[in-house]
């Protein structure tokens, strides 16, 4: 995981928004305007998001566009949200495997 | 409660509903477009966020911006990051009420016509070890790696079937990551020869195709056609990977298997249509394995059983972008025609257009289908202890005893299991159970009909409960 700086004839070269912070289960992340908090998480190394409801079994982005809902997280207090397709806000505060305590 | 009413309602703002929404605009037609994701274009169209800048797009991307221009210059409302949770039928009225989540938009909207273009997403095939974070589908990889730039793996096993594996293999080895091997599960040569004539008359997909063959080969990345990922394994995500070699039904063959270490498992065994609106309107649904599975029954203009009701798209059976254009365009000039504003003999001349240029991807469609659909015997990769639904946690030795135990439709699985009762309305599992309900009856591929599949009731997506009390409507 982590961020792709090179250009290529397939990806051509594009400029990220602004730096923005997270905060992941108390920790800070950098990310960047215009992803996902799912890209957020997963460029910085975080791929569990939530533990699965009956054997708290690990889950990630699966779909990654917001149809199997296996990415949900809590957002700024909120549970349930889908990291895949929520845009990643400066300031936000993003807690995972919390779901199966709701 | 205000409702708001527009002549016509587009679902999805995919190629296809983009197809629609242009083609009924540009004819004097009220158009709304409604669409999940924070800016038109759909997956295939799909644009950088719009606080990411670049000279030039991607080739997809760029194609999308024509599309999309086209639209902007058009008195057509858009509205994006909003889910449609329920579309009822209006007694009385010829108008169909949609109910819409989002946060700036209007509760409700009355439409006479609504078109359906919900698109299509990866079709899953359990195996064990897939639930692992690290598994993901061709969908999820492509949106990361097109759309934001982030590469979710260093070392790589792309596995399923269908082109979309060379898509995703090509970009994951621009961005640096190692591909070990590239498995279809099924045997495209030589039997893709027959379909010579459907494939030379899409030129540009064989252009496109040879450009991802060309990154696999200066890489030295295997295609190793008739193998599948077996399982997959590792603590709190995938460090390893297990290929096999399957039978001509999609059952592996034991002994021949090779493994890989691995961060990263992309699947996605072709697409299965979106169809939940549909079904939860009350279309009618025709099982075509080819098509991707159930899909909508439709007339020569894409209207479904329900009146003022069209799918078009993937969503309506998996046809590929250019064909879902085109779907689009026939049902806009079609709603045009039907809200009056176009004359039944200037409609005609142009759906008779639009249908001729529509023929070579028809024939497109039946190659795709033919050479790519999964086979059934991949059902045999889950064990007993393997997930099947994993909203619910239900495992394939849990659904086999409901079976055991009398259940002999998907319906009858829910009710025991609770399999497709969670988030994701059994988007995920319904294949799955479906080829278990299969096996266990006759292994015949007519048993898939008699399985049916899991109705669908509003909300389609999981709403908050305070919305929906909000949203109550007191008098229709």
């Amino acid at each position: 995981m982590r961020r792709i700086e090179k250009p290529g004839s397939l990806l051509p070269a594009a400029v990220r928004g602004a730096k923005i912070l997270l905060t992941v289960d108390g920790r800070q992340i950098e990310a960047y305007q215009g992803e996902t908090v799912a890209s957020a998480l997963l460029a910085a190394g975080i791929t569990t998001l939530r533990l699965s409801a009956k054997h708290a079994e690990p889950r990630g982005v699966y779909c990654g566009m917001g149809v199997c809902y296996e990415c949900l997280v809590t957002i700024n207090g909120i549970h349930a949200q889908r990291a895949c397709v929520t845009p990643a806000e400066d300031g936000m505060v993003v807690e995972t495997c919390r779901e199966a305590e709701l | 409660m205000k409702i708001e009413s527009v002549e016509l309602l587009v679902v999805g703002a995919g190629p296809a509903g983009l197809g629609a929404a242009i083609a009924a605009a540009e004819r004097g037609v009220e158009t709304v477009v409604v669409d999940g994701f924070s800016q038109p274009g759909g997956q295939y169209f799909m644009q950088l966020p719009a606080a990411f800048s670049s000279a030039k797009g991607a080739d997809m991307e760029e194609k999308g911006k024509l599309w999309l221009d086209k639209l902007g210059k058009l008195p057509v409302r858009v509205i994006s990051k909003t889910l449609v949770w329920g579309i009822f039928e209006e007694e009385g009225r010829d108008t169909w009420l949609a109910a819409l989540y989002g946060s700036d938009s209007p509760r409700y909207f009355r439409a006479a016509k609504i078109i359906l273009a919900g698109g299509a997403y990866d079709s899953p095939v359990p195996f064990p070890g897939w639930t692992l974070p690290g598994v993901m589908t061709c969908g999820a990889a492509l949106i990361l790696l097109k759309t934001y730039r982030v590469a979710p793996g260093t070392k790589a096993l792309v596995t399923g079937a269908g082109p979309l594996l060379l898509s995703v293999a090509a970009h994951l080895i621009e961005a640096g990551v190692r591909v070990e091997a590239v498995c279809e599960s099924n045997r495209p040569f030589p039997r893709g020869l027959v379909h010579l004539p459907a494939i030379l008359e899409n030129f540009s997909r064989v252009r496109e195709g040879a450009r991802y063959a060309g990154k696999l080969m200066s890489a030295a990345t295997p295609y190793k056609a008739g193998w599948s990922v077996l399982s997959t394994s590792g603590r709190e995500r995938v460090e390893r990977a297990v290929i096999a070699k399957l039978d001509k039904a999609g059952r592996p063959i034991p002994g021949k298997t090779q493994t890989f270490d691995v961060d990263l498992v992309v699947a996605g065994y072709n697409l299965t249509p979106n169809t939940g609106l549909a079904r939860m309107v009350g279309c009618e649904l025709n099982y075509q394995p080819q098509k991707g599975g159930w899909i909508p029954l439709r007339d020569e203009n894409m209207r479904a059983s329900k009146p003022g009701v069209y799918v078009v798209g993937d969503g309506a059976g998996i046809g590929g972008a250019d064909n879902a254009l085109l779907e689009g365009q026939i049902a806009g000039v079609h709603a045009a025609q039907e809200t009056g504003h176009l004359s039944p003999a200037s409609a005609d001349e142009i759906l008779r257009g639009i249908r001729a240029k529509r023929r070579s991807q028809v024939r497109f469609g039946k190659m795709y289908g033919d050479l790519f659909t999964p086979q059934h015997g991949l059902i045999a990769l889950a064990q007993d202890d393997t997930v099947l639904c994993r909203c619910e946690d239900v495992t394939l030795g849990e659904v086999k005893k409901a079976i055991q135990m009398g259940a002999a439709t998907l319906r009858e699985v829910k009710m025991a299991t609770r399999c497709g009762m969670g988030n994701c309305q059994g988007r995920v599992c319904e294949r799955s159970v479906s080829a278990v309900l299969v096996e266990a009856m006759s292994g015949e591929l007519e048993a898939y009909k008699s399985a049916g599949y899991y109705s669908i009731r509003p909300p389609l997506h999981p709403i908050p409960v305070q919305f929906l009390a909000e949203s109550q409507l007191e008098d229709l």
